[in-house]
C-alpha cells in the first residue's frame, strides 16, 4: 500500500471504527427489518417486498411525501438565503456586531419547548404578534397552525428563526475571504454587487454546498417542531389538520412507536433514505462546476 | 480555544498510541456501567415530576418498613424509551400502559398475566366496575390494573347564568335546556359576528360523550368504525352549536391555544364540557364556577361516561412477581400520593376529594360523581374507534374526516359514506397483523374471530 | 460588504446607520424568544396565558427564581451536565478534525465511497436505528451510565467532518507541502498546519458541540434511567410533565429555569464568536 494511502486511511480510521462499531450494525439491522413484520418485541418475521409494496399503496405516505416536499422546497432556499443575508450584514467591518451576531444566534439555543409555546402564541390568530401586524394593515390573518392552508407556511416560518447556525457557518466562510481579492476587485472597478459576486461567492461556495446539503437533509427529516406543535390530543390527529403536517419523519414515527409496526416503519425510512441520497447527489452534481475549492478538489 | 502542542511525532505513532488509546478509554468508561439491586427491589417508571417523585420518597420508605420491597423509581416519560427498554429486555418491572399499548404489549407476551395474583388477592372484590370492566384484555387475560377513573360533566360560570337571568342547571336537564342556555349565555356586545363570550365550548374529543347520552350502541372491543344514526344525530347536535355561533369553532380554540381551565377562567365561554375530576381546573379556576351533569338527550335515560382506560403493567420480565404485585397494589390503593384512590369502590372518593380540594365543596360535583356511579355509561373510549386493535388503524384514517366535518369542508353524509372505505383498509390492517407470527395462540383466536364476526 | 469602508465621510455615515437600523430591526425580530421568557418567568402563572399577554408583569416575581433552583438539585445535575459535554466537546472536535483532514486531503481507494457512507449516516431517520442501537448499548451494560452519550463522540460526527472537510479544502496546499519538504509528519500538519488556519470553523465546531450536547434532551432521556444522573434539560423536563388527573405546570418557573440553562450558551457564544471573527483569514496565508 502506498504512503498516502495508508496515512488517508490513518486519518479517517476513527470514523470507520465508529461506522463499524456503533452505525453500521443498527442500519443494516433497520435496513433487515424493513423486508421483515416486526414490532421488535418478537422475533422478525420475513416477509419480502411486501413492506415496500404496500407502501406504494398507502394513500397517507404519499400525503406525507407531498407535505415534506412543499416544506423543503419552501424552506431550504429561503434558509438559504436568509442566512447568508444575515451573514453578510455581519460581516460588515463595524462595532459593536458581536452583540447583534448573539441576538441572531438566540433563536438557535433557546429550548424547544419554550420555542414551541412561544410560536403558539406568535401564530395566535387574536392576540399572535402576527395577526396584530396584519391587522394593521386591514388584513386578516389566518387560523396558522389549525388551518390547512397555512400550517406549512407556518412551520416553514418557525425554522427561518433558527438560521442561526448556518448563518455561522457562513460567517465563518467570509471570514476566510482575503481582503485583499476584494480590494483588487475594487480598483478594477467592480462595485459591491459584482465583487461580491466574482469574488465572495466562489470563495465560500464550500460552505453553502454544506449548508445547502445539510438543509435539505434537515428539511426532508423535519419532525420535532410538527410533532411538538401539532400533535393531537386524539390518536390521529398527529399531524395537524387533515393531516396538513404529517411529514414522512412524523408518519414514521407513527408507525413505528405508536402502532409498533417496526417493518413498515423501516420500510418508510429506507424510502426516506433514498429520496434524501438521490436529492443531496442530485444537488452535488450540480453544483460540483459551481463549487470552488481554494486547495484544490483533492 | 486552547490545545497544547503535540510533541512532533511521525504518523505511525498515531497508530502505536492514540488508536489504542480509543479504544483503552472504550474499555476503562465501561467499567462505571452497571447498577447493582438486590431481590426483592422493584424498578418503577413513575411520572417525570418533581412533585411526584418528592412524594413518592417517603412514602416508598414507609413501604419497605413495611414489606421490605424497595420500589426503585425511574421517572421519565416517552413512549419511545418505554419501547426501546421493553425490547432491549429491560423493562421497568411496574409501568403506566394505556389499553391500546398494553394489549399490543401482551399480545407479544412481554406483560405478566395478572390473573394467578387478582384471583387470590382481595384487593380485585374492592375494584370499581369500569376498573374491573377495563382490566380484561381480548383474551381474557388481566395484564393491567386502573389507577384513575373519571366521568365528564359540564363546568359553567354561576355568575353568568345569574347574570343572564338562567337558574343553575338541573340534575336532569336536557339538550334542549343547554342549548338554550348556551345561546341566552352567547355575547356578541359589538356585533361583530364574533361573540366575546360564547354558550359553551366542548372539546372534540367529548364528542363521544354525547354520542353516548344518545344511546349510541358501544361496541366493547370492537374493530370497526361505525356511525350509527344516534351518533349522526350527536355530530348534527355538535356542528349546529358551530352554525349557531353559540360554540366557537373548534380550529379556533386550537389555535388560540387556550386550556381548558382559561376558556372559562377568562370568560371566553360560560359552559365547557371536561373531566370530572379535573386537578388542573380545580387549581386554577379562580371565578364563580360549578359542575353539572351531562344534559340527557330528551326523555333518553342518562347515561353517563365512566372512563378507566390505562393502568399499571407488569414486565413479563420482572424477576420476582410476588413481590412486583404487591409492590403494583400498593401503587394503586395504598400509596399516600395516590390518594384517595380513585379505584376501589368503598373509598367514600367524593369525601376524600373534597378534603383535598376544600373548594369543591358546594360545586356539583357530588352531583356529578354519584349520578355518573348511578348510571354508568361505560368508557365511550370503547366506542369501536377505540378498541385497541384497531384505534391507530381506524383513527389515521378517521381523523381527517373529522377535521373537515368540524371545518364545515365535509358533511356528515360525506363521513358517513367514507366509513366503508375506511373499514376496507382497517380489515386489511389486521388480517396483516394476524399473520404475525409474533401473536400469543389466545390473542390470535380472539382477534381472528372478533374479525369473523364483523363479516358483512 | 466592505464597500462600507469607503466612499465619503457623509456617505459613510448614512450607509453605517442604515447598516444599524436594519440590525436593530432584524435584532428584535430573533431577539423575542428569550424576551418572551425572560418576560412570563417573572409573571404570575395565570398572567403567563393571560391574553392579551402583558410584556411588563405588574410585580415581578423574581421568585421564580429561586423556586426553579430549589426544585431541582441545580448543582448535581450541572455537574452532570459539564461531565457529559466537556469530554463530547473536545473529543468531537479533534476526531472530526482529523477524520476530515483525511478526506479532504489524502487520495486513496475507496475514499469518495467511504465519504459518500459517511454523508449517507445522517440520512436515514434516527426512529428507525434508535431501537437497535439502545439494545447494542444495552448488551454492552451502558444503559444509565454517560457512556452512551460520550463515546460515540470519539469517532467524530459526521456533520461535522463535512462541515471541516469543507473548510481544509478552503486551504491552500502551498505551506503544506512546504512543510512536507521539510520533513514534517502529516499529524505535525495537522496540528500546526492546518488546525490553525481552520479556527473559525474549528470555533464553530465547538459553539455547534457544546450547544447540542447541553441542551439535549433526547439523548439522557433515552440512556440515563437513575434520577441522580440527570442533566439539566432532563432536569428541566422533570418540571414539566404533568401528573396522574392532570396536574398544573408552572411555566413561569420552567421559563425562569430554562433561562439559567440558557444562560451559558449566550455567554459562551458571545465570548467565542471572536473567533470566527479574529481568527486568521482562512486561504489567506501564503
Amino acid at each position: 500500500m502506498k504512503a498516502e494511502h495508508k496515512q488517508g486511511w490513518l486519518f479517517v480510521s476513527p470514523w470507520v471504527i465508529g461506522f463499524v462499531l456503533l452505525t453500521a450494525g443498527p442500519m443494516v439491522y433497520s435496513l433487515y427489518l424493513s423486508f421483515t413484520a416486526s414490532s421488535l418485541l418478537s422475533p422478525p418475521q420475513w416477509v419480502g417486498l411486501e413492506n415496500y409494496r404496500r407502501m406504494f399503496g398507502d394513500p397517507i405516505f404519499y400525503r406525507s411525501l407531498g407535505n415534506t416536499a412543499y416544506y423543503a422546497v419552501l424552506g431550504v432556499p429561503l434558509g438559504m438565503v436568509l442566512s447568508l443575508g444575515l451573514a453578510l450584514l455581519l460581516d460588515a467591518p463595524v462595532r459593536g456586531l458581536g452583540f447583534f451576531r448573539t441576538l441572531f444566534f438566540l433563536p438557535s439555543v433557546t429550548n424547544t419547548v419554550a420555542l414551541s409555546i412561544l410560536w403558539l402564541w406568535l401564530l395566535n390568530p387574536e392576540f399572535g404578534l402576527i395577526n396584530l401586524a396584519l391587522a394593521r394593515f386591514g388584513l386578516e390573518g389566518p387560523l396558522w397552525l389549525q388551518d390547512e392552508t397555512w400550517a406549512k407556511p407556518a412551520l416553514v416560518l418557525m425554522s427561518l428563526w433558527t438560521v442561526g447556525g448556518q448563518m455561522i457557518i457562513c460567517l465563518a466562510a467570509l471570514q476566510g475571504v482575503p481582503p485583499e481579492l476584494k480590494e483588487a476587485a475594487a480598483i478594477d472597478g467592480a462595485g459591491p454587487v459584482r465583487r461580491f459576486f466574482a469574488v465572495t461567492l466562489p470563495l465560500i461556495s464550500p460552505a453553502l454546498l454544506f449548508n445547502l446539503i445539510m438543509g435539505l437533509v434537515g428539511a426532508l427529516q423535519v419532525f420535532t417542531q410538527a410533532f411538538v406543535m401539532t400533535g393531537g390530543v386524539q390518536p390521529g390527529s398527529e399531524g395537524g389538520p387533515n393531516q396538513s403536517t404529517l411529514f414522512i419523519v412524523l408518519y414514521i414515527y407513527k408507525k413505528a412507536f405508536q402502532e409498533y409496526d417496526m417493518g413498515y416503519a423501516s420500510a418508510l425510512a429506507w424510502a426516506l433514505f433514498l429520496i434524501i441520497t438521490v436529492c443531496t447527489w442530485i444537488a452535488w452534481r450540480v453544483s460540483k462546476s459551481r463549487v470552488h475549492y481554494e486547495g484544490g478538489s483533492a | 480555544m486552547t490545545l497544547m502542542k503535540l510533541p512532533e511525532a511521525p504518523l505511525t505513532s498515531f497508530v502505536r498510541y492514540l488508536l489504542p488509546g480509543f479504544l483503552a478509554s472504550l474499555f476503562l468508561l465501561t467499567g462505571c456501567g452497571g447498577s447493582g439491586g438486590n431481590d426483592r427491589t422493584i424498578v418503577y417508571n413513575c411520572a417525570a415530576n418533581t412533585a411526584e417523585i418528592a412524594a413518592l420518597k417517603p412514602a416508598q420508605e414507609k413501604f419497605f418498613a413495611r414489606t421490605g420491597i424497595h420500589v426503585k423509581l425511574n421517572p421519565f416519560s416517552g413512549e419511545e424509551k418505554l419501547y426501546a427498554m421493553i425490547a432491549a429486555g429491560q423493562a421497568p418491572d411496574v409501568f403506566y400502559t394505556n389499553n391500546a399499548v398494553r394489549d399490543r404489549l401482551a399480545a407479544e407476551g412481554r406483560l405478566l398475566d395478572l390473573r394467578p395474583f387478582a384471583e387470590q388477592d382481595p384487593v380485585w372484590a374492592k375494584l370499581r366496575p369500569e376498573v374491573k370492566a377495563a382490566a380484561v384484555s381480548a383474551d381474557g387475560g388481566i395484564y393491567s390494573l386502573g389507577n384513575w377513573t373519571h366521568t365528564c360533566g359540564v363546568y359553567y360560570d354561576r355568575a353568568a347564568f345569574a347574570a343572564a337571568g338562567l337558574k343553575p342547571p338541573a340534575a336532569d336537564w336536557t339538550w334542549a335546556d343547554f342549548r338554550a342556555a348556551a345561546q341566552a349565555l352567547t355575547r356578541d356586545d359589538n356585533g361583530d359576528g364574533k361573540p366575546e363570550r360564547y354558550g359553551a365550548f366542548i372539546p372534540a374529543h367529548f364528542i363521544e360523550a354525547l354520542e353516548q347520552m344518545n344511546h349510541a350502541p358501544i361496541a366493547h372491543d370492537g374493530l370497526f368504525l361505525a356511525i350509527p344514526p344516534e351518533a349522526r344525530e350527536a355530530y348534527a347536535a355538535y356542528l349546529e352549536l358551530i352554525r349557531a355561533g353559540v360554540m366557537p369553532d373548534i380550529r379556533r380554540v386550537q389555535a388560540l391555544g387556550m386550556q381548558a381551565a382559561q376558556m372559562l377562567q377568562s370568560g371566553r365561554v360560560a359552559m365547557l364540557f371536561e373531566a370530572v375530576p379535573h386537578t388542573g381546573l380545580i387549581e386554577t379556576l379562580t371565578n364563580d364556577w360549578a359542575v353539572a351533569p351531562l344534559p340527557r338527550f330528551g326523555a333518553k335515560e342518562p347515561r353517563y361516561f365512566r372512563s378507566a382506560s390505562g393502568g399499571l403493567s407488569l414486565s413479563a420480565t420482572v424477576e420476582n412477581p410476588a413481590d412486583a404485585w404487591r409492590a403494583l397494589v400498593w401503587l394503586i390503593s395504598e400509596a399516600e400520593p395516590y390518594q384517595p384512590s380513585p379505584v376501589l369502590a368503598a373509598v367514600p372518593f367524593v369525601t376524600a376529594w373534597e378534603e383535598k380540594y376544600p373548594r369543591l365543596r358546594g360545586r356539583g360535583f357530588r352531583e356529578v360523581w354519584e349520578l355518573s356511579e348511578q348510571h354508568p355509561g361505560g368508557d365511550p373510549r370503547y366506542f369501536v374507534r377505540f378498541a385497541s386493535w384497531s384505534m391507530g388503524p381506524v383513527m389515521t384514517r378517521f381523523q381527517p374526516w373529522l377535521d373537515r366535518l368540524w371545518s364545515g369542508d365535509a358533511t356528515i353524509d360525506q363521513v358517513v359514506a367514507a366509513v366503508p372505505g375506511i373499514n376496507a383498509e382497517v380489515r386489511r390492517d389486521l388480517e396483516r397483523q394476524l399473520q404475525s407470527s409474533a401473536l400469543r395462540p389466545a390473542w390470535k383466536a380472539a382477534l381472528e374471530k372478533a374479525l369473523a364476526e364483523a363479516q358483512p | 460588504m466592505n464597500g462600507l469602508s469607503h466612499g465619503s465621510a457623509p456617505a459613510r455615515v448614512l450607509r453605517i446607520g442604515t447598516l444599524y437600523l436594519v440590525l436593530l430591526g432584524l435584532g428584535a425580530l430573533f431577539a423575542t424568544p428569550v424576551a418572551w421568557m425572560l418576560s412570563s418567568s417573572l409573571h404570575t402563572l395565570p398572567d403567563v396565558f393571560a391574553q392579551p399577554y402583558r410584556w411588563l408583569p405588574a410585580v415581578l416575581q423574581w421568585e421564580n427564581y429561586v423556586r426553579a433552583v430549589t426544585i431541582l438539585p441545580v448543582p448535581l445535575f450541572l455537574w452532570n451536565t459539564i461531565v457529559i459535554t466537556v469530554p463530547v466537546m473536545a473529543a468531537t472536535a479533534l476526531s472530526s478534525a482529523l477524520v476530515a483532514y483525511g478526506f479532504a486531503r489524502f487520495r486513496f481507494p475507496g475514499r469518495d465511497l467511504l465519504f459518500s457512507l459517511c454523508l449517507a449516516t445522517m440520512m436515514l431517520p434516527g426512529q428507525v436505528t434508535m431501537i437497535p442501537l439502545y439494545i447494542l448499548f444495552a448488551r454492552l451494560g451502558w444503559v444509565d451510565t454517560y457512556l452512551p452519550l460520550i463515546v460515540p463522540a470519539l469517532f467524530g460526527s459526521p456533520f461535522y467532518i463535512f462541515l471541516l472537510r469543507q473548510f481544509f479544502l478552503t486551504i491552500p496546499k502551498d505551506s503544506e507541502e512546504a512543510a512536507l519538504i521539510d520533513g514534517a509528519s502529516r499529524l505535525r500538519i495537522w496540528w500546526s498546519i492546518i488546525l490553525p488556519q481552520a479556527r473559525p470553523a474549528l470555533a464553530t465546531v465547538l459553539i455547534f458541540t457544546f450547544i447540542g450536547t447541553w441542551n439535549d434532551f433526547f439523548g439522557p432521556l433515552l440512556y440515563l434511567n437513575s434520577p441522580e444522573k440527570a442533566t439539566l434539560t432532563l432536569g428541566l423536563n422533570l418540571m414539566k410533565t404533568q401528573v396522574l388527573g392532570s396536574g398544573v405546570v408552572e411555566w413561569n418557573v420552567l421559563m425562569a429555569g430554562s433561562l439559567l440553562v440558557l444562560l451559558p450558551n449566550v455567554v459562551l457564544f458571545f465570548l467565542a464568536q471572536q473567533h470566527f471573527i479574529k481568527g486568521i483569514s482562512m486561504g489567506a496565508s501564503k
